[in-house]
């Protein structure tokens, strides 16, 4: 695949102009009048794949002028046989580089899935919306072809190690707050695109995709006995900006990417129904070890808000010595999109905000930028609700209750957290063994040339 | 309230801003399924027509006709009237077309039929197989059957973003213009002793 092709794009030939698209973006960044073709504008898309999820103009089989379908699939790199179902608004797919890794055997492939995917996966199989399917998704991907079966959410547990350590270190010194999170590629591209000046308040933590990835080439390639080059590292993200991401030159250790190719969900349920994998139908298994252990803190980083309170959770054990399963803090929505807290963090207050949706973020960053920001730490996720609404997940039809499945896959994210055995990050068994076998501690040497990046340089990638 | 005429579903063209929203919905409402378009098991085959021209857009489909046309020129009995429309019993149509031909609006398709994960086939002569035939997937009449089978009334109808399609009963709109019609007429006619 081609690194060159737009992660996400607009087909002339397919677009009918409706516009619909444009009143999901949250960057205004769909292009064109009503009735014509639109297109992308590339300087302002942070590749979230809204438009994806929002368009309804497919290629019908019964439409004259759609006339060359077997040429479109072949321009979007699709197989001769691929009978889905084409929209116009469409990302850049990235199954047959993964069937090419898992064929090539050469290497050992890791395999890591973002937390919101076990909840919205079996909605392709059949199921209900939020059905969580977190054995059988681990199953499915070992017999897909996966030698190890890691999780994401597991670094979503280092990632609060990080991040958390991180606050701390800037509430003391006072510099670069407010601090914002950066494990949302959309949040952070828009960033990059449109408020360069203030890049110095993103966390530098790399995305727990990208911390996975670091990890897997590194320490999972020690465990593993192979040189970073001979592991294929796939993620499976409910995400389309995750690819982009991805694809980054900062997300590269001498030239070995962190991430080699980056699966939706919508593609992971294909590709399975191709092989006759029916995940509904498997019996659970485990994630691998130690990779692929997680906490019930990591598991909500898939939902809007649960950034920060894995963050909490941790941050009042290690300030206060105080082990608790939930943080006790409670959000009040002071606008559409925006909620806040006051917290009392070891003897400081800090001011937190969580902000679920891109589109609500820029009243808070012009006061950052304006020197007036009264807040300390602030959460973005790019989709309203979070992850579980990302562009990668599956495409709900036009009757389908969008936002009753969003809260759907955010309750069960939620369920899945209070059945965890071990519900923050910093009591997470492996993520105490790679700081005491490898990392030292967060902040370290290690940990700086492995999980933490610079965002801001033109990192290229979209045409 | 039993109607004297078929209801079929009527498409506002100022409305219509042209998503395929209803061709969607359409096209799942007729095939196995789940939430997502992923969980579709058969290609999607719709039962209206997005049709542009120029600027207008407005999804073309069945009008459930009176004295239907294609139910009229069916030489294998496939197209019936019910009180729930005009309906295609898939089972008896050869695929003749003679119905696409003969209909006003374009209203009727060719298409693919799936039942239980797999498409309907037929055989056809081919001279280069040993059985001097092979099975294709067949085509045969597809068109609106209002969603008869649908709890939620027409999948298109509940689809669209704009409000630009509903499911009308003639009968009921007639009457109730005639009522209209008569409450305008109450303030007017003959002055006492005029002959009209």
């Amino acid at each position: 695949m081609s690194v060159s092709s737009p992660i996400v794009s607009i087909d002339p030939l397919l677009c009918t102009g409706c516009r619909r698209c444009a009143e999901v973006c949250p960057v205004d960044a769909i292009v064109g009048t009503l009735h014509q073709p639109q297109s992308i504008d590339t300087e302002r898309c942070v590749m979230c794949g809204q438009c994806v999820l929002r368009c309804s103009a497919f290629a019908s089989p019964f439409d004259e002028t759609i006339s060359d379908i077997p040429a479109i699939r072949k321009e979007r790199g699709l197989p001769e046989d691929d009978s889905s179902t084409l929209f116009a608004a469409h990302f850049r797919v990235d199954k047959g580089s993964v069937s090419s890794m898992l064929e090539d055997t050469d290497k050992i492939s890791m395999v890591q899935c973002a937390p919101a995917v076990r909840s919205s996966i079996a909605e392709e199989f059949g199921l209900a919306p939020g059905t969580l399917t977190p054995g059988q998704l681990a199953a499915a991907l070992r017999r897909l072809g996966f030698d190890l079966v890691y999780d994401t959410i597991f670094a979503a547990d280092v990632t609060i190690m990080e991040e958390a350590s991180e606050l701390l270190e800037r509430l003391e010194s006072g510099e670069n707050l407010p601090m914002f999170t950066s494990c949302c590629p959309g949040w952070v591209r828009y960033m990059e695109t449109a408020w360069d000046d203030q890049l110095s308040h993103l966390s530098s933590c790399k995305s727990p995709q990208q911390m996975a990835g670091a990890l897997f080439k590194s320490y999972g390639a020690e465990i593993a006995g192979k040189q970073p080059e001979q592991i294929a590292s796939v993620a499976v993200m409910p995400c389309t900006a995750k690819k982009f991401e991805a694809g980054r030159p900062e997300m590269q250790a001498d030239s070995v990417p962190d991430v080699d190719a980056v699966l939706t969900v919508t593609e992971l349920a294909d590709m399975l129904k191709r092989k006759g994998i029916q995940l509904t139908s498997l019996q659970e298994e485990e994630f691998d070890a130690p990779l692929g252990l997680y906490s019930g803190a990591g598991t909500i980083f898939g939902a809007s808000g649960g950034v920060m309170e894995a963050a909490l959770r941790t941050a009042i054990a290690v300030t206060t010595g105080k082990e608790v399963d939930e943080s006790g803090v409670t959000f009040t929505k002071t606008e559409e999109g925006i909620s806040r807290a006051t917290i009392n963090v070891a003897g400081k207050t800090v001011r937190a905000v969580i902000v679920s949706g891109l589109a609500h973020a820029a009243k808070l960053l012009e006061d950052v930028r304006a020197g007036k920001a009264d807040f300390d730490f602030m959460e973005v996720m790019c989709c309203t609700g979070g992850c579980v609404a990302g562009g990668g997940q599956p495409k709900l039809l036009p009757h389908v209750d969008l936002q009753d499945a969003i809260q759907r896959r955010r309750e069960s994210l939620h369920v899945h957290d209070k059945a965890l055995p071990v519900r923050a990050s910093h009591r997470n068994p492996s993520v105490t063994a790679l700081y005491e076998n490898y990392l030292e501690k967060p902040l370290g040497h290690r940990s700086h040339t492995l999980l933490h990046t610079t965002y801001g340089e033109a990192a290229g990638g979209h045409e | 309230m039993p109607h004297r005429l078929n209801p079929f579903i009527l498409a506002t063209a100022s409305k219509c801003i042209g998503c395929r929203a209803c061709e969607l919905a359409c096209a799942a409402a007729h095939i196995e399924g789940g939430v997502s378009v992923g969980s579709l098991q058969a290609p999607l085959s719709p039962r209206l027509y997005l049709t542009c021209v120029g600027e207008m857009r407005v999804p073309v489909g069945c009008r459930h006709c009176e004295d239907a046309p294609c139910a009229a020129v069916c030489p294998n009995a496939a197209i019936y009237r019910t009180d729930r429309g005009v309906q295609v019993d898939e089972s008896r149509c050869v695929g003749c077309k003679t119905c696409i031909v003969t209909c006003p609006v374009g209203a009727m398709e060719m298409g693919q039929i799936w039942e239980n994960g797999k498409p309907v086939m037929r055989r056809v002569a081919n001279d280069n197989s040993p059985e001097g035939s092979e099975m294709e997937p067949a085509l045969l009449a597809s068109k609106c059957d209002l969603c008869k089978d649908r709890a939620g009334g027409p999948a298109c109808v509940e689809a669209c973003p704009e409000q630009a399609l509903a499911l009308i009963y003639p009968d009921a709109i007639k009457r109730r213009r005639n009522i209209q019609a008569a409450l305008a007429l109450k303030g007017t006619g003959a002055r006492a002793g005029e002959v009209l």
